[in-house]
């Protein structure tokens, strides 16, 4: 997973947003297991990466953080969407539909054509 | 925008790095404390469930890295972490690093001095709007470089007949005036200006408004920012108060930016009157309309999209044109066109020479702190060279050791630099107190602006590099396997003469060549004050006035004159009083071309500085009366009389008898009456000049003086103790008189010496510095050299050298040194000399005296230098020496 990370950072971004939108706030584990659940486990998080792409996230305001006590009370640091972020996440959703709707047009057979 | 937020987040990250640390990794922990739950819920044992979740997360270690490498900027942390090591490194070696700063900051102060010079009279636009764009016009006759004044109908002829220029305007550099205002009137310097002069200048004012285009006639005045503070209590509401300027009402309009004193920026002017007002305030003007009184200076302001050579083409066209219309007066004449503000042709030769000339020196003694700061650097470098091999050996790259020993050096010149700021805050403050001895008003402050600090800043990181890199890579490459065995690894095998050897040498060389510039500059300041001046400068009062800006007739001048004199003569403690324009040693001064009456038409007169005398002048002034009379009570009426020295005998009436000789000069002629001694007229290091005394009541009339007249008091005792009473006798005559140039004139004669005394201080201070470093570098490296040798000195006395010999073979080893750097820097200071011969009073470029003086000096000091090096090594204990390693 290394050599991708660019349009990695940019994916897991995407699914790290959508998924706090959805669950609400949520700690680092939590959220990596919830996107693996999400992808039918087709996925295979890294969990050393998901971290940096927290705190990117965060620096660029879309997130932010706060300690907090996990459903069998374990100190953990909770996760959740800030107002930009859910704008950011409304922008890249259509983006990414944008870019697959039109990368499917190229993949699906040529007979609609 | 979210891009610029996440780079702040991540400069602040720089500076909680260790909160964040700790914070993150209490995260992973509790990440993997969860995940670790999960594994044992579904089945695991606790360790295997860790260790899944360790996997996992990709290693904790790994984890926190990627976290802190999003975190902050690594490679400004980097950057930052070299900062905070170079300044510990540097910290440790206390005493090295003084050193270092103060080499570089005696360097760079000594550019920054000279360079904020070079900014003030070189590079400084003047304070007006668009400076760029602003031209000054100049006449010139028969293909001179340069140049004279505009007369008025020429400027006329320009201002009407071209079309490049957006606005031309012309003004009457310097008259002076006596101004009210608050306390006694003084007297103060100001232009008579065309009434476009702001407009052109795009000179808003500060208050009030400049000159209409109908106002060329108009008792009106602008003040200068400084002559409102000082006399008007810097009144905003001016405008439109009135104020007497030498005896008549003018209605003051504006003010002036207090940046603003001149459009050359050396005179210090303070008011500004419409151009009609110049033949009242100035009534030596002589026939202010004559084509060939070349009285007023001209700027021009060029039009939008016209070049100057556009500019100078049309000119120059119209100069051919004149020349045919008014071929009696205008031919061979031509224009030139150079900047506005800054210094004319004529003058920046001297100055740019001048300029050049400390230029090379303060170069030179910052290249000798610089190879200082090398050679520290050289030494810092081989006590840690075993550091170096370890870190090498452990991975590091020799780029990484490089950027830090560079940072430290860079350190080292940005700390110097700010010292140098420093020095030369002072420094220019020190020159701008010097002040010239000439009778009008000059500004010549310097100070650090911000050209300097960006031209000190620049040198010094440019300092800290170039020193630095020699060091840094020697000391990036030991070899490895001396280096971990703790022998010496900086020594190349097969390299004889050292870095370091040479880097001494240099310094050596240019100490030489700085060392006679400053011997040639002592030289003259010594030669200069055993200069004859031909007049006494020991308890003689000078204080000066003029009658005319108070509205005095000619007669009512002289007879005020008369009266001063002999009450000044009358008072206790007076010997004799007298009259004259004013000192000698002004700088300049009226001069007139002379000829004898009826003798052979020469074509060019010579010219003699001429002086109005009242009787007993020369006795007052000690000047000796070598034949003839002296004046007594000659009426204006009369035909005028005249006094000259020896050298107007000699050079204009080639030496016959001149007494009943009738001169010729300046249109006036005068019958000669006495020969008096010669002095020094305008400079100390003048050839000596023809001087003509002419008689102040004949003359105070026909051609009065345009700087005031001086009252020269002889006192039997301390002149200054009479200067309240004199004072008083002047305020009984007139209690309204201004009263200007106070002073004894052994104070003014002392201001003649500016020239050689600034150059012997600026050079000799340079010089001292330069000798003191280049010192301090040779024994540097001589002690370095001995404790690097110290094994060797041990076995050579184990085996039964002297101590006597030990020494002389360290110091024969500076000696050499010392001897090859002789020999490259005279015949450099010889060439270089010549350069600096325009400045010297009375001796030689070639200074037999220096240039033999200067290396048998230069090695005796080099000899103490080495000198306890050399004993340090004689008092080597070999059989410590020996266990040592």
């Amino acid at each position: 997973m290394g050599d991708k990370t660019d349009v990695w950072q940019g994916t897991l971004s995407l699914m790290v947003l959508r998924t706090l939108d959805s669950m609400g706030p949520q700690h680092g584990y939590g959220l990596a297991r919830r996107i693996e659940q999400t992808s039918g486990d087709l996925l295979q998080l890294n969990y050393g990466t998901l971290y940096p792409a927290l705190l990117k996230l965060e620096q660029e305001g879309f997130i932010r953080s706060s300690w907090g006590t996990s459903e069998n009370n374990r100190k953990a640091k909770f996760y959740e969407l800030t107002k930009a972020g859910h704008r950011q996440l409304k922008r890249a959703a259509a983006e990414w539909e944008q870019t697959t709707a039109i990368l499917a047009r190229f993949l699906t057979p040529a007979e609609e054509a | 925008m979210r891009q610029l937020r996440a780079l702040i987040f991540r400069i602040r990250g720089l500076f909680h790095s260790r909160r964040s640390e700790a914070e993150f990794a209490a995260e992973v922990e509790s990440h993997i404390a969860l995940h670790t739950e999960d594994g044992v819920r579904s089945g695991l044992s606790k360790e295997e469930a860790r260790r899944q979740a360790l996997i996992r997360l990709g290693g904790a270690e790994q984890a926190r890295q990627a976290h802190r490498e999003r975190r902050t900027l690594p490679w400004l942390e980097s950057l930052l972490r070299d900062l905070s090591y170079g300044l510990r490194t540097l910290a440790k070696h206390r005493g090295a690093t003084a050193i270092a700063i103060l080499s570089i900051g005696l360097g760079i102060g000594a550019n920054a001095t000279i360079f904020s010079m070079v900014s003030r009279f070189i590079l400084r636009p003047p304070p007006v709007g668009d400076p760029s764009t602003l031209l000054s016009l100049k006449t010139t006759h028969d293909g001179d470089v340069c140049c004279n004044d505009f007369p008025l109908p020429v400027y006329k002829d320009v201002h009407d007949q071209t079309k490049s220029f957006s606005g031309i305007a012309a003004y009457d550099e310097l008259i002076a005036a006596s101004i009210g205002g608050s306390g006694d009137p003084e007297r103060v310097w100001g232009q008579a200006v065309t009434a476009n002069f702001f407009e052109v200048l795009q000179l808003p004012m500060v208050v009030g408004r400049g000159f209409a285009s109908n106002e060329e006639d108009a008792a009106e005045i602008v003040l200068g920012a400084g002559l409102w503070q000082r006399r008007f209590n810097s009144d905003p509401t001016i405008a439109g108060k009135t104020v007497m300027l030498s005896g008549r009402l003018f209605t003051i309009i504006g003010v002036a930016p207090a940046s603003f004193h001149s459009v050359d920026q050396i005179l210090n002017t303070e008011f500004w009157v419409p151009l009609g007002n110049a033949p009242q305030l100035a009534p030596n003007l002589g026939d202010a309309n004559s084509r060939e009184m070349h009285w007023l200076a001209v700027v021009a302001r060029l039009k939008p999209g016209v070049t100057r050579p556009q500019a100078a083409a049309e000119l120059k066209t119209l100069a051919v044109r004149l020349a045919q219309t008014y071929s009696d007066t205008d031919k061979g004449s031509g224009f030139v066109v150079v900047q506005a503000g800054l210094l004319s042709p004529k003058d920046s030769g001297t100055m740019n020479l001048f300029l050049a000339a400390l230029g090379i020196v303060v170069l030179l003694v910052l290249s000798i702190a610089g190879a200082n700061v090398a050679n520290l650097l050289f030494a810092q470098a081989a006590g840690r060279q075993r550091d170096m091999a370890v870190r090498l050996a452990l991975g590091a790259t020799r780029g990484r050791l490089q950027r830090q020993m560079l940072m430290e050096s860079l350190l080292l010149g940005v700390g110097g630099g700010a010292l140098g700021i420093l020095l030369s805050l002072w420094s220019t403050r020190a020159l701008s107190a010097l002040h010239l001895p000439a009778p009008i008003p000059l500004n010549l402050t310097i100070s650090v602006d911000w050209r300097v600090l960006l031209y000190s800043f620049v040198l010094s990181v440019i300092c800290g590099l170039l020193f630095g890199v020699a060091p840094a890579w020697a000391a990036s490459r030991p070899q490895l396997a001396n280096a971990l065995k703790g022998e010496d690894a900086l020594a190349r095998p097969g390299l004889r003469i050292s870095l370091r050897n040479l880097l001494v040498i240099a310094q050596i060389a240019m100490s030489v060549v700085l060392l006679c510039i400053t011997g040639l500059f002592l030289r003259s300041l010594e030669s200069a004050s055993g200069i004859d001046i031909g007049f006494r400068s020991q308890n003689l009062l000078i204080m000066s006035v003029d009658p005319r800006l108070h509205s005095y007739t000619p007669e009512r001048t002289a007879a005020f004159l008369n009266q001063l004199r002999q009450r000044a003569a009358a008072l206790p403690g007076v010997a004799s009083a007298a009259i004259t324009d004013f000192a000698p040693l002004s700088m300049g001064g009226r001069s007139d071309g002379f000829s004898v009456v009826g003798g052979p038409d020469t074509a060019d007169a010579p010219t003699a500085d001429l002086y109005m005398a009242s009787p007993g002048l020369l006795e007052t002034m000690g000047i000796p009366r070598i034949a003839g009379t002296d004046f007594s009570n000659e009426t204006a009426t009369e035909p005028k009389v005249a006094i000259v020295n020896q050298t107007f005998v000699e050079r204009i009436l080639h030496g016959k008898n001149p007494i009943g000789v009738v001169v010729s000069g300046g249109g006036v002629t005068y019958r000669i009456i006495g020969v008096a001694g010669n002095i020094k007229s305008r400079t100390l290091g003048e050839e000596t000049r023809p001087v003509l005394y002419r008689s102040m009541v004949q003359n105070v009339g026909s051609d009065p003086s345009f700087l005031g007249y001086t009252v020269v008091v002889h006192t039997a005792g301390n002149p200054a103790a009479v200067e309240e009473a004199v004072r008083r006798q002047i305020h009984e005559l007139d209690p309204s008189m201004a009263i200007f140039n106070e002073q004894t004139m052994e104070e003014h004669v002392h201001t003649a010496y500016f020239l050689p005394r600034l150059a012997a201080s600026l050079f000799g201070t340079f010089g001292f510095i330069g000798l003191v470093l280049a010192s301090v570098g040779l024994y540097g490296v001589m002690s370095y050299s001995v404790s690097r040798r110290t094994r060797e000195i041990g076995i050579r006395m184990a085996l039964g050298a002297q101590p006597g010999s030990v020494e002389r073979l360290v110091l024969r080893q500076g000696l050499v040194l010392t001897l090859i750097a002789i020999s490259l820097g005279w015949p450099a200071a010889w060439m270089l000399a010549k350069l600096a011969s325009s400045f010297l009073y009375g001796i030689q470029p070639h200074d037999a005296l220096t240039f033999s003086l200067v290396p048998p000096f230069l090695a005796v000091i080099a000899l103490a230098a080495c000198y306890i090096p050399a004993r340090r090594a004689a008092s080597v204990n070999p059989l410590q020496a020996l266990r040592t390693e």
